[in-house]
């Protein structure tokens, strides 16, 4: 998924990058809104917990291996897709000065596609079919779409490039990311139920309940 | 992606002593950032030769181990590397060879694949550089300097703090789990109660850090801590003679390299 160095043209590279400019001008924004004294340590906990969690591989059954990205994760717990992109320009930022997992020039891209796509991607569907399907697929879709769309938006970048042919691209990586969406999005999903079971008030959607309530209602759960 | 030792073992490069490693880090970060912008920019494999030669030469002066950045290149190689093996095989052009089942090698793609390699081998060179030469902490402390938005700045000097913090937790709990005979990969188990002990594995992992994070972070700020606070502060690192010489030098490579690939383009040469 991670587009590097050397495969999209500076030209397209810039158009990306501007794109980006423009994303993280309204994330900055909705940072300086809603972040404080609980929220900073959150931001950066979840980009180093992304970053850590990417190095977490996992066998899959068709013989594969893969790793939870994330995308979802990050915009269902803020609520907020601006949240997702500016963790992932750091996450990527740091892989590709760091590690050089992805790179520099195509710093733009890889957001839009992991950051930008997998947050609003990720957000939106789990809102969308909260209600009608229920909770946990909607956490679900909205993890497995998250990492299916982002696949998609790269091969399209690198078709774009002349790097890739478009058909055999959607193919591969759309196949090969529709079996990763899967472990993103149960991945996903234990990891919000987790969290709304353990530290409720870590999860935006319930923030405006009062702790007492959450408490209660977290005792409730665990009685059942 | 990188495993929990890479990252520790990045800080431990980038305490050795070199003439490199006492440069400005926003000389550092512009300069190799700029080769790798250039090497995105040039088709030509003749400039792409020499700047990896010029890199390998930065290396040598770094003092950092041939081995290991090698091999940090040699393990980052596969990322790009499945899309330009295909390269041959899927830009038509003149056919240079046919394997069974009609599949043809075209020129025309062999050549882009070949460009593509070299472009990502002189940018992983790049980056393995930079990273060996600059902490990550003083790379945030150049951005910032550079005129990076300051909350930005500040979450991303956290979650520098914070990955060191993750990555031992992370070990903690891997550690914990192998006392205990748990294998990931182990299918006496169920493929269902595998996939949840990782769940389970991701989320204690974040909550630990966070209520880790979260005290060491009201910590700093009872202490005065604000987006403002100079967390890395090195006075004896300014922009000096030795930076200018790093700069006019990379400078003048690529101006030399662009004069080179005109005398060689021009007729009767």
């Amino acid at each position: 998924m991670h587009i590097p160095d050397g495969f999209i043209p500076l030209w397209q590279c810039a158009i990306y990058y501007v794109i980006l400019i423009i994303a993280l001008y309204f994330s900055l924004q909705w940072a300086r809104k809603n972040l404080d004294e609980r929220t900073v340590p959150l931001l950066a906990v979840l980009a180093a917990g992304i970053f850590a969690i990417m190095s977490v591989n996992v066998a899959l059954p068709p013989g594969i291996s893969g790793h939870m990205m994330g995308g979802a994760l990050v915009a269902i717990v803020f609520c907020a897709p601006e949240a997702a992109i500016i963790i992932f320009t750091l996450v990527l930022l740091v892989q590709g000065l760091f590690f050089a997992d992805g790179g520099i020039t195509v710093l733009g891209a890889n957001v839009i596609n992991m950051g930008i796509i997998g947050g609003f991607a990720g957000l939106y569907s789990f809102k969308a079919l909260r209600k009608p399907i229920g909770k946990i697929p909607a956490i679900f879709i909205a993890g497995w779409l998250s990492i299916f769309l982002a696949a998609i938006a790269a091969t399209l970048e690198l078709a774009w490039a002349g790097t890739f042919p478009l058909n055999l691209g959607l193919i591969t990586m759309g196949l090969y990311n529709a079996i990763i969406g899967i472990l993103e999005g149960f991945l996903t999903v234990i990891v919000i139920l987790g969290l709304e079971k353990v530290r409720p008030d870590l999860l935006a959607w319930n923030r405006e309940k009062k702790i007492v309530d959450l408490k209660s209602e977290s005792n409730e759960a665990k009685s059942k | 992606m990188n495993g929990i030792g890479s990252v520790a073992e990045l800080e431990i490069e980038t305490n050795k002593e070199s003439f490199l490693h006492l440069l400005d880090g926003r000389v550092k970060l512009i300069i190799l950032v700029f080769i790798v912008i250039y090497t995105v920019y040039t088709t030509q494999l003749l400039i792409l030769v020499i700047m990896e030669i010029y890199l390998l030469f930065l290396i040598y002066l770094s003092h950092i181990s041939f081995k290991t950045a090698l091999k940090r290149i040699l393990l980052l190689l596969p990322f790009g590397g499945l899309i330009i093996v295909f390269q041959p095989f899927v830009h038509p052009g003149t056919v240079i060879y046919t394997l069974p089942f009609g599949i043809n090698i075209y020129y025309q793609g062999l050549m882009f694949g070949i460009l593509l390699m070299s472009r990502l081998i002189v940018s992983l060179t790049s980056i393995v550089l930079l990273s060996s030469i600059s902490p990550m902490q003083e790379v945030v402390q150049s951005f910032r300097k550079l005129g990076m938005p300051k909350e930005f700045a500040m979450i991303f000097s956290l979650m520098i703090r914070f990955l060191f913090m993750f990555y031992d937790e992370l070990h903690r709990i891997r550690h914990a789990q192998k006392a205990r005979n748990f294998d990931i990969f182990n299918k006496k188990t169920t493929y269902m109660w595998r996939m949840k002990q990782v769940g389970y594995t991701i989320m204690m992992m974040f909550l630990r850090a966070y209520e880790h994070g979260e005290s060491v972070y009201l910590s700093m700020v009872s202490r005065g801590f604000s987006d403002k606070s100079g967390l890395y502060h090195d006075k004896k690192r300014k922009i000096g003679s030795k930076e200018y010489v790093f700069i006019a030098a990379a400078v003048c490579l690529v101006i030399i390299t662009q004069l080179l690939i005109i005398l060689l383009s021009l007729p009767g040469i």
